[in-house]
């Protein structure tokens, strides 16, 4: 019996032994080492580094840049965040009945979320051209020429432009999972407080949503924690991060810092600043998913 | 009774409006895209809303030569399958064994795989690139496959310890008395039951990874290894090259997604939803 045990002891070990090595290879150690990197002035090829201690950090505070970038990070990840979830709300309650044509809506509205960010930025960049572009192009045809804008090189609206796209290509997403989770909330649960008197707002208010709030928390956290680090390549694609940084976000002036100036032991303290602030998002999420899976 | 009839009757009217509107705002751009693919140079930038007037498919071809697509593809199919070969075997074993296996540890090896989550690759892409390079798999497509299948573990074993603790015990229990040892339970009971969440991960992962732009432009700098994205973005900055062309490629590189997910819909939608609804 104690062999038998033993045995199962060792194959479960050994089940779960690659897992373990490819997350410590490629996540943790990786995340250490940018620690450690980020104590040290590099350029990323030579072999010896300096010591720096936290100079990388006092010049990562110093740099104006950096923090313009930081800021355009949560305004993008919050702007995405509230635009995704309260239109996936609005359109997952008006569609949470019988329509025809609804499985058409689906697919239609799904679709942006398989295409690649890169031909997205492509696609919408060529719409926003302010000279041959179908915005300004089809603006012009309206005779609405004072909203002609350059969307992309006006630096006051170039952020907000990129948002749109982002919100464009996920929004279709969360209504699917927003309309999935409307669709098990028993019918009964409902009838009974409309026989009872309640109105539509009330019953939004007081069972729609408290019955709906372990789905729409992931639909936020979801949306929350990716916006943090998935918008390199829609602006890298759409921007560059221009004009005059108007819409650098932290990855795009990392990567910058890393490739573009050399200065490795810095790019790792950017990250490493990035990782604080996107890792209480991320624990965030880790609860509700160890919760939901009954986290044994 | 009437008024609530006439009530309802107008939330219909608008609800079906609101739909239209959606649908044409998603299609719009992509109907445009393929649109402008088959325009010629100069009406590319004369007739804008129009659509196309001689229907120009020499662009297809020549993007697909000038990009150099047929080599990206086959780049982007080895990438893609190599992470799916390293990934589903590895988040199945591992999540088999928390989800039905008692052993000492079994809690702290499942918080430390999903505290993955917490570290996206965006923050750690510079001491990654770093570790590829001391590897000696910079410019290599295994190292590309390395960290793409590091990149989907943490989700893909939460998903598959979920599907297997879903599995009733007693099928196990059945294939050990009959004979098997426990890695024979696994392959022969366990693993066909639990086909969905394989195929969930085959459509989340799939994806991720067939579009995956960021760390392929940071691991891949010769252009005989690109996958599509990359290739694509190369193509951009290529000199001579059109609109139209551009759109071609685009078409081309979105092409192979969009057919798949319009066979497989169903598939495709629980599966790339899945993270949010199941758990």
């Amino acid at each position: 019996m104690f062999t038998l045990q033993r045995r199962r002891r060792l194959t479960a070990w050994a089940m779960c032994a690659p897992a373990v090595m490819l997350a410590t290879g490629f996540i943790f150690y990786p995340l250490a080492r940018g620690a450690w990197i980020s104590l040290h002035q590099w350029d990323g090829f030579s072999a010896a580094m300096k010591w720096f201690g936290l100079r990388n950090y006092a010049n990562v505070a110093a740099d104006g840049i950096f923090w313009r970038a930081l800021g355009n990070t949560l305004i993008f990840a919050i702007a995405v965040t509230v635009a995704k979830n309260v239109l996936g709300m609005f359109l997952a309650t008006l569609l949470n009945r019988r329509l025809v044509g609804r499985g058409l809506f689906r697919t239609a509205t799904f679709l942006p979320v398989v295409m690649s960010f890169v031909v997205v930025g492509i696609l919408w960049s060529w719409i926003f051209n302010p000279t041959f572009g179908l915005l300004d192009s089809g603006l012009r045809m309206l005779g609405l020429d004072a909203w002609v804008q350059g969307w992309l090189s006006d630096p006051r609206i170039a952020l907000g432009s990129v948002i749109a796209v982002d919100v464009w290509k996920w929004t279709g997403f969360h209504v699917v999972v927003l309309l999935a989770g409307l669709q098990t909330i028993p019918a009964e649960l409902l009838e009974a407080a409309a026989i009872d008197g309640a109105s539509k707002p009330q019953i939004f208010r007081k069972i729609t949503l408290p019955q709906m709030m372990p789905v729409l928390s992931f639909s936020v956290l979801m949306s929350l924690t990716g916006a943090f680090v998935s918008n390199y390549d829609l602006v890298y694609v759409m921007t560059g991060g221009g004009p005059r940084h108007a819409t650098e976000v932290a990855l795009t002036w990392i990567m910058n810092a890393a490739f573009q100036n050399h200065a490795v032991g810095k790019a790792n303290a950017m990250s490493i600043i990035l990782f604080v602030c996107v890792a209480a998002a991320g624990a965030l999420q880790l609860r509700v998913m160890m919760a939901r899976s009954g986290g044994r | 009774m009437r008024q609530r009839g006439l009530r309802g009757g107008i939330g219909r009217v608008g609800a079906y409006g609101v739909m239209a509107v959606c649908v044409v705002t998603t299609l719009f751009p992509l109907i445009w895209m393929v649109s402008g693919a088959l325009k010629s140079g100069q009406e590319f930038y004369s007739n804008i809303w129009g659509l196309p007037q001689d229907l120009t498919w020499a662009n297809f071809a020549r993007a697909w030569a000038e990009g150099g697509l047929g080599q990206k593809f086959a780049n982007s199919i080895i990438v893609t399958a190599g992470t799916m070969a390293i990934v589903l075997p590895v988040t199945s074993l591992a999540g088999y064994a928390l989800a039905s296996i008692e052993f000492p540890g079994r809690r702290a090896v499942y918080v430390y795989l999903l505290l993955g989550i917490m570290v996206p690759f965006g923050v750690i892409a510079i001491p990654v690139f770093t570790v590829v390079v001391q590897l000696g798999l910079l410019n290599t497509l295994p190292g590309l496959i390395l960290v793409y299948s590091a990149q989907s573990l943490p989700l893909g074993v939460f998903l598959m310890r979920s599907f297997f603790a879903s599995i009733p015990r007693e099928l196990e229990e059945a294939g050990l008395v009959d004979g098997c040892t426990l890695l024979g339970a696994f392959f022969r009971v366990v693993l066909p039951l639990a086909k969905p969440g394989l195929v969930t991960q085959l459509i989340f992962t799939g994806t991720t990874v067939w579009n995956e732009y960021f760390m392929a432009s940071i691991l891949l700098h010769r252009e005989a290894l690109q996958t599509l994205p990359l290739g694509l973005v190369t193509f951009t900055s290529k000199n001579g090259i059109e609109f139209p062309e551009l759109f071609a490629a685009s078409a081309i590189v979105t092409a192979p997604l969009v057919i798949l997910y319009l066979i497989a819909q169903r598939q495709f939608i629980a599966g790339l939803s899945a993270g949010a609804v199941k758990g």
